[in-house]
């Protein structure tokens, strides 16, 4: 159904490194990446957004490449670099002229074997992941809405319910010890996956790895983490002060099924029934016919969900207008749930649904975040291959969600789509933004 | 860190790069039709996907002086009904053969842009046309998309990266239309749809359009499928931008844009500079990437890296059709806010009073010459670096000869262009932040100005 075969070679070195391989000679350059599997769920409790901040510190040097060497190496290459942190992974990926891969592979071993950083670097990046947080939470219209915002409100268990960012205390805690240990304890190579995909030739980089990882040792046993919840049985729901924008907002966020459940496909189109764009119902009907939303859209839907391993929402967030209240736009939207409830969706909406999944797979794996070259199809081979030991599954996961059927989502919407297995964050602005009264203070989320 | 150096199995230095391959770009069609619609294909075979742009050459700066914002509405009302389709029913088309739709306006130009798989290469292009000749303005639908808008403005004039932009434009542009990227909210309370429906009419005509096509097609298909559908447009000439005089400030100046209970700074700084169009544009590019426009660059090593102030430092040449600027920006702590001016200026002086090493001269020509070509493997990518080319004009082998135009730079280059465009006893300062918090800073760097968000003068 998907006429597309992505080639994707794997082998596991001795260490235990994972090694998957794409090859595309379409243009002369590659896109490396390694993924470890830990992120915000694991990171040790008083030490919230550490994950994060230890991000920032394998930028900051190793063995035989010091501070801002890996980035001038990079960049003197011709290529860009960059890490991400997300709930159950941590990525940092170059992509560059494919001359430049071996000299990529020099410094993701050195890192991965030999991080290097001390106080003042800690003290440095400590200093710019506030800024970070500020410019993107903190001193933002809707800032950290509703990504920090949802899970304290609808998670009980520490991993899933705190604040992913930090609090400052926390990140003023952390010691170059608590780098150390973390490095030690999940920075491991039997706990990663090294991709290269683009223009590379598979034997060569497989030689290539072994040169350079499989020296590295591996960790006798990384620890994970209980990340289960309790069965939830009742609506929750959580406030939040707006501190910069007038309008309200609210985000819905209902449990969602395991992965690679039948229900987890299912979900995930109906997730675009709700959500795809504005043909989606949710936007059709809050905001082009009933009016009363300015925004609404979904997040955690189909390809998204590839990169969660653990408890995850299915969410909605609306901007409704301040002369309805949340309560109405609730109502509204449970309009639009009763439903997906209530009444199968028919072929046509369904097949839309599928062409437009099938679009989207492809521009996804093509670059699918910040325009760099097949970012997208390097992180589903990551999360397949670190979450399900199986990076080919890139090749077969499409057809999954195009068999799915009517009754199959009007089944889903009933067991999950229902109020006892949902939260609510409300966004409320707060009056004294209207008024300029600079005496504000800030919560990070609801607790 | 370091583990036992004993295990150490690796080499202690970088690996030299190995033989560099050489950039293909795609061969260009490129024909102008009988009507003036200039048309560009490249064909792109990775993914069965095509990305379609259909710019016209008229945006938000010609209605700037008379009706800000009415070429972005007109391109924001467009998809919400043509002669034969609803809304729902232009969004539910889309979806059926997989396409996502932006219609936006620039400064410069307008552009219903659309990319979809490749086998509804003949419908997509069937929308583009009906978006691009038929679109119906619905009464309704513009009552919609104004109370969206006005919402929409109150969001960006609460966003300090907004508020900067803002400010930063009208200081440097003056009189001219470039200074406005937005109006007032009771300029688009004021709008009439008709306002509109005219800016359609004059601005969506061939004479003034240029058709991108890059993708999964076979391009002597695909220019018969394009003459099929807008070969018989006609329609007038477009009304092009009228200029004003720019101002030529003396000195440097504060602008402070007073939002209360920020608890981070936002700085933008600079002047106004050249276009692609400039001789001097490689050279100043390279000049921007050694100062701060790449991550590793001399002002993000200072205040990033060393200092701490900020997480996103950062400059740019920001090149519109006629007129271009250069802005240095970082979002920063309130208390840091003259030690990062200090910095920003200690690094612009340096990059205009000494040249640069061989080192960081050679890293940033390799920088540059190899992200230039990353665009070349996506389809965005691709349609991006074509609609700077053929928008602005430049030579048709642009995207050829950059790669050695740029090997053939040197410190002497970098140096002239640091002088010509940093320039730093007259640049003008725009922050973004708590009055109280960052006033007694901002006095330090010279005469400051007090806007409140709404653009009105605030006592001194």
């Amino acid at each position: 159904m998907s006429k597309l075969q992505i080639p994707v070679e794997s082998e596991t070195l001795a260490n235990g490194l994972r090694v998957v391989v794409s090859p595309d000679h379409s243009a002369p350059i590659a896109t490396v990446g390694v993924y470890y599997q830990i992120g915000f769920r694991l990171e040790p409790r008083g030490r919230s957004g550490f994950a994060h901040l230890f991000e920032h510190m394998m930028f900051q040097g190793s063995e035989h490449a010091g501070k801002m060497e890996h980035i001038r190496l990079i960049n003197s290459s011709g290529g860009v670099l960059n890490g991400t942190t997300n709930y159950d992974i941590t990525n940092y990926f170059e992509v560059v002229p494919s001359n430049a891969l071996e000299r990529v592979l020099w410094l993701e071993a050195d890192r991965m074997r030999a991080l290097k950083v001390d106080d003042e670097n800690l003290r440095n990046q400590r200093d710019v992941v506030k800024e970070e947080v500020r410019v993107n939470v903190l001193n933002q219209p809707y800032g950290g809405f509703p990504w920090l915002d949802l899970p304290p409100v609808a998670f009980r268990n520490w991993p899933n319910a705190h604040n992913f960012y930090g609090d400052f205390a926390d990140l003023d805690a952390a010691t170059l010890e608590d780098v150390r240990t973390f490095f030690h304890t999940y920075y491991a190579p039997n706990n990663a996956v090294l991709l290269m995909v683009g223009d590379v030739e598979p034997k060569e980089s497989f030689e290539l790895a072994r040169k350079y990882f499989e020296s590295i040792p591996p960790h006798p046993a990384v620890p994970s983490a209980d990340t289960t919840e309790l069965p939830q049985i009742e609506e929750r729901r959580g406030e939040v002060e707006e501190k910069f924008g007038q309008l309200p907002a609210l985000a819905i966020g209902y449990n969602m099924p395991p992965r690679h459940h039948r229900d987890w496909y299912a979900s995930a189109m109906l997730d675009r029934v709700l959500h795809g764009g504005r043909a989606g119902r949710v936007y059709r009907s809050l905001v082009l016919e009933k009016q009363i939303a300015l925004g609404a859209e979904g997040g955690m839907g189909f390809p998204d969900a590839f990169e969660y391993n653990g408890p995850t929402l299915g969410t909605t967030t609306i901007y409704h207008k301040p002369e309805y209240t949340p309560e109405a736009t609730v109502a509204a939207f449970d309009e639009v749930i009763a439903e997906v409830r209530e009444r199968a969706i028919d072929a046509d909406e369904l097949e839309q649904v599928k062409v437009m999944c099938r679009a989207d797979y492809f521009s996804m794996l093509e670059s699918g975040g910040g325009g760099v070259p097949r970012f997208g199809l390097m992180h589903a081979l990551a999360c397949f291959t670190l979450f399900d030991n199986d990076p080919q599954r890139v090749n077969t996961v499409l057809d999954n969600f195009l068999s799915v059927t009517p009754v199959e989502i009007q089944a889903t919407a009933r067991k999950y789509l229902a109020p006892a297995n949902r939260s609510i964050v409300f966004r409320r602005p707060s009056v004294h933004a209207a008024h300029g009264d600079p005496s504000v203070s800030v919560r990070q989320g609801a607790k | 860190m370091a583990g036992p150096s004993s295990q150490t199995a690796i080499p202690a230095t970088a690996p030299s790069l190995g033989p560099e391959r050489s950039v293909a770009w795609p061969r260009r069609t490129v024909r102008t039709l009988a009507n003036g619609m200039q048309v560009v294909l490249a064909e792109q075979h990775t993914f069965p996907k095509i990305g379609v742009e259909l710019f016209f050459r008229s945006g938000n700066a010609l209605v700037s002086r008379t009706s800000p914002d009415v070429a972005e509405l007109t391109a924001r009302l467009i998809r919400t009904g043509t002669n034969s389709r609803t809304s729902r029913h232009i969004e539910e088309d889309l979806r059926r053969m997989g396409a996502n739709l932006g219609t936006v306006a620039g400064a410069d130009s307008s552009a219903i842009a659309i990319s979809g798989l490749s086998e509804f290469a003949e419908k997509l292009l069937a929308m583009v046309d009906d978006l691009a000749r038929n679109a119906a303005f619905p009464a309704d639908e513009f009552e919609r998309e104004r109370r969206q808008r006005v919402e929409e403005l109150r969001i960006e004039r609460a966003t300090p990266g907004f508020l900067a932009n803002e400010r930063f434009r009208l200081v440097l542009f003056g009189n001219h239309p470039y200074a406005i990227i937005a109006p007032t909210e009771a300029q688009v309370e004021a709008y009439q749809r008709d306002a509109l429906a005219a800016f359609y009419r004059e601005n969506y005509v061939p004479s003034n359009a240029l058709f991108i096509a890059a993708g999964d097609f076979s391009s002597e298909r695909m220019m018969g499928l394009v003459e099929k559908t807008f070969g018989a447009w006609k329609a007038g000439p477009a009304p092009s931008l009228k200029e004003a005089e720019l101002p030529r400030p003396r000195g440097r100046a504060v602008h402070l844009v007073h939002l209360p209970g920020s608890v981070q700074t936002e700085i933008t700084l600079g002047n106004l500079a050249i276009t692609r169009q400039s001789p001097d544009w490689r050279r100043a590019v390279l000049a921007n990437a050694i100062y701060g426009g790449a991550f590793n660059s001399r002002l993000v090593a200072n205040i990033r890296e060393q200092k701490g102030y900020t997480y996103s430092p950062r400059s740019s040449l920001h090149a519109l059709r006629h007129h271009g600027y250069f802005g240095v920006h970082a979002a920063v702590r309130n208390d840091v806010v003259a030690a990062t001016l200090t910095e920003m200026f200690y690094e612009l002086d340096r990059m205009r009073s000494l040249p640069v090493s061989d080192g960081e001269l050679n890293d940033a020509i390799n920088y540059l010459s190899g992200v230039f070509s990353l665009g070349i493997a996506t389809q965005d990518g691709l349609l991006g670096q074509l609609s700077t080319v053929y928008l602005d004009r430049l030579p048709e082998d642009y995207l050829e000869t950059f790669r050695e135009k740029i090997r053939a730079l040197q410190a002497g280059d970098v140096l002239e262009a640091a002088r010509r465009y940093f320039d730093s006893a007259n640049a003008q300062i725009v922050i973004v932040g708590d009055r109280a918090q960052i006033e007694p800073q901002a006095v330090l760097f010279g005469d400051v100005k007090v806007w409140d968000t709404q653009g009105n003068a605030l006592a001194g």
